[in-house]
């Protein structure tokens, strides 16, 4: 009885996160293309063996969205059919995370329905990180295991921020108070938030700061920075509350539309982003962005998964 | 009509648009688009609560965003309590199962280009680089050199599994590559076919139809051609692909066609190259006018300049995918409209009464 190996299978989506995650490991991505038929159908075919491999297939759900999706279930589904031992599927970014309730009427549970592709396709684990409300982990039938880039934020705020001990964790909105005093409490900080007035529907709704940040650094903490127009907001009412500097920290860095100009506007000095989603070409037009490396930590997630060890640990220690 | 709710994606609004003037039900109104990250967003404006749903699209243009679009509108309608959803596919996504042996559909990065440059006369253009990161380090790698065969994955299962998850009670599909994809769904599955359509398209556009020799362009399709020579009482004739190995094919004719009008029959159109080849050997035979029909007319890469340089008179494909674009590149593209054949399925289904009807008393339609 041979024991099976990791296998290492990458999307389109983020292939240099998949490059950093297989050296990690000390492996090679697996042979595979994936491209497109001339009428736009994905073509996946695979190079090498997968029968009774544990195979990860690494694909954010950033870019073109669908295709990336339509990719990782075909892929999904043919290396089920070719016989592997056991298929996770790896999402950094989780497709489709903030529609995940109904809100309104006939508002679909976009976020279910891709679990449930995810499981038909014949995935039979999920990884993924920070998700945006982490009961879509209820959603599957099959066990999830959602990372935290809290860790690495932590060692991040601690290498990298001048004067972090005279600093203050702000939540940009209501629903991340929860996330930021998270942070506040392992470094031992003060911790502020954010509240959007509303008088009324539709009106450029007033930001009020709960706290204060006289003459201390403001460091931003959110899970997503989509258009930005949340943390440009943010930045100036710090600012005219007293902050010296505001930093922004956020895990999945969508930054679409005009998000690049927001940021370049406004009065943060830096955003951090962490690479689950790719930004090479974005940093070029925006000096103010900086990267943390989280594909440690999905390299150790695989490997404890694939050892049979507890990844629980990861939770609470930055990798090495 | 009062508890029926018709729907249309983004793929074929205008196909949805013909179906609801011909069924009398307004299309409900329905906003899609996508968010900034490019997700889809979809907000059906009026209740479907206790109601038949119908969804139409199409398995065309962007493929991948049309088919998560239909996903994410049978679950909105699965949240928002429909009583039945029907999800209505002119043209079926992802229905060619790829098949290693018969080398026909081949990904952009596999094509053989002399094949391709044969095509289009043109001797500087070269073949369409391949999409995808992967492609390059996957060209350097023969399969001789780690002595495994790769093979291409087959979407076919997987998406019908997919759509039964979204929440699908009954699927109405036109003119499946394969009928036996049928039995892939647990679900009801009621196939329609565009051939009454043909037919009638046949007696009234082609002057001396009589006189026709139906031809299939390759084995496959003989069973969907014959059935049309015995409707209209016809001759037949096969075009037969001999596979001399190495990218290398001779076709052949079998039957006769010399001094009468054609008609190539296919079920669809995609590269052009079938068609473009097929003609060129009709020509040769003598054949007097050439026609090429077929039910889904996808046209993508040179297909429409093969098929303009090709000895083909006239080319006649139904409305399954939107045609307007290319009408305007091909005089000789003609469009037979299958708008009424299906909305006829859709009032049928409704009522709870026979379709076989439908493809039994041709002469009706």
């Amino acid at each position: 009885m041979s024991s099976n190996s990791i296998r290492i299978l990458a999307g389109n989506s983020h292939p240099a996160l998949a490059k950093l995650i297989a050296k990690r490991l000390g492996t090679d991505l697996a042979n595979v293309t994936v491209s497109k038929y001339s009428n736009q159908e994905t073509a996946v075919t695979i190079g090498e063996s997968v029968r009774d491999e544990d195979v990860y297939i690494i694909q954010s759900g950033c870019g073109e969205i669908n295709d990336h999706l339509m990719e990782l279930l075909i892929l999904i589904n043919a290396c089920k059919t070719a016989s592997a031992r056991r298929i996770t599927a790896v999402l950094p970014c989780f497709p489709y995370a903030r529609q995940d309730k109904k809100d309104k009427s006939r508002a679909p549970i976009s976020a279910k329905l891709v679990a449930n592709m995810l499981t038909v396709a014949g995935a039979d684990h999920v990884i993924t990180m920070d998700l945006h409300a982490s009961q879509i982990q209820g959603f599957f039938d099959r066990p999830v295991d959602n990372l935290y880039g809290e860790p690495s934020v932590l060692r991040y705020i601690r290498e990298n921020i001048p004067d972090w001990k005279n600093a203050i964790i702000v939540s940009p909105d209501a629903g991340g108070a929860k996330r930021a005093t998270s942070i506040a409490d392992h470094l031992d900080l003060d911790f502020a938030l954010i509240h959007k007035e509303r008088k009324k529907a539709n009106e450029v709704s007033r930001m009020v700061l709960v706290g204060d940040v006289k003459e201390k650094v403001a460091i931003l903490v959110d899970d997503m920075a989509d258009t930005c127009g949340t943390l440009g907001l943010a930045a100036k009412t710090l600012m005219e509350n007293g902050a010296s500097a505001v930093y922004a920290i956020v895990i999945h860095g969508v930054l679409s539309g005009k998000a690049l100009d927001v940021i370049n506007n406004s009065m943060l000095t830096r955003v951090v982003v962490t690479n689950t989603i790719p930004h090479a070409e974005k940093k070029k037009l925006c000096p103010k962005l900086d990267t943390i490396d989280v594909s440690a930590v999905l390299a150790e997630a695989i490997r404890r998964t694939h050892n049979g060890e507890s990844v629980s640990y990861l939770f609470g220690h930055a990798t090495i | 009509m009062k508890n029926m709710v018709l729907l249309t994606g983004s793929s074929h609004p205008k196909l949805a648009k013909k179906i609801s003037e011909t069924l009398g039900v307004e299309l409900s109104e329905c906003k899609l688009g996508k968010f900034s990250n490019h997700e889809t967003s979809v907000e059906i404006k009026s209740s479907v609560r206790e109601k038949h749903v119908y969804i139409i699209q199409s398995g065309c243009g962007r493929v991948n965003d049309n088919l998560i679009e239909l996903f994410i509108l049978i679950q909105a309608c699965r949240m928002g309590s429909a009583k039945r959803i029907t999800v209505v596919t002119p043209l079926f996504p992802y229905s060619r199962q790829s098949e290693k042996s018969q080398k026909k559909r081949l990904p952009q990065h596999q094509i053989g280009s002399e094949i391709m440059n044969s095509l289009t006369h043109n001797k500087e253009t070269s073949p369409t680089m391949p999409q995808g990161v992967f492609a390059q380090s996957f060209m350097g790698m023969s399969p001789a050199e780690n002595g495994y065969r790769e093979w291409c994955a087959r979407a076919g299962t997987l998406v019908s599994n997919l759509l039964q998850a979204a929440g699908t009670d009954h699927l109405i599909a036109m003119d499946l590559h394969d009928p036996q994809y049928q039995g892939f769904f647990r679900i009801p599955v009621d196939l329609i076919y565009a051939e009454p359509c043909i037919t009638q398209w046949i007696r009234s556009e082609i002057p001396n139809w009589r006189q026709a020799v139906v031809v299939s362009p390759d084995a496959g399709g003989a069973k969907r051609a014959t059935s049309i020579c015995n409707k209209l009482n016809l001759d037949f004739a096969l075009i037969h692909k001999e596979d001399l190995g190495n990218t290398k094919e001779s076709m052949g004719l079998v039957g006769e066609v010399n001094g009468r009008p054609a008609i190539i029959l296919d079920d669809m159109i995609d590269s052009g190259s079938t068609i473009g080849l097929a003609s060129e050997i009709l020509k040769r035979h003598g054949a007097s006018e050439i026609y090429a029909i077929a039910i889904h007319g996808v046209f993508s890469g040179p297909a429409l300049e093969i098929i303009n340089k090709s000895p083909v008179d006239v080319v006649a494909c139904t409305n399954t995918v939107p045609q307007e674009d290319f009408l305007k590149q091909c005089p000789k593209l003609r469009t037979i409209d299958i708008a009424p054949m299906l909305a006829e399925i859709i009032r049928r289904t409704f009522y709870g009464e026979s379709v076989t009807q439908l493809f039994v008393h041709d002469e009706h339609i």
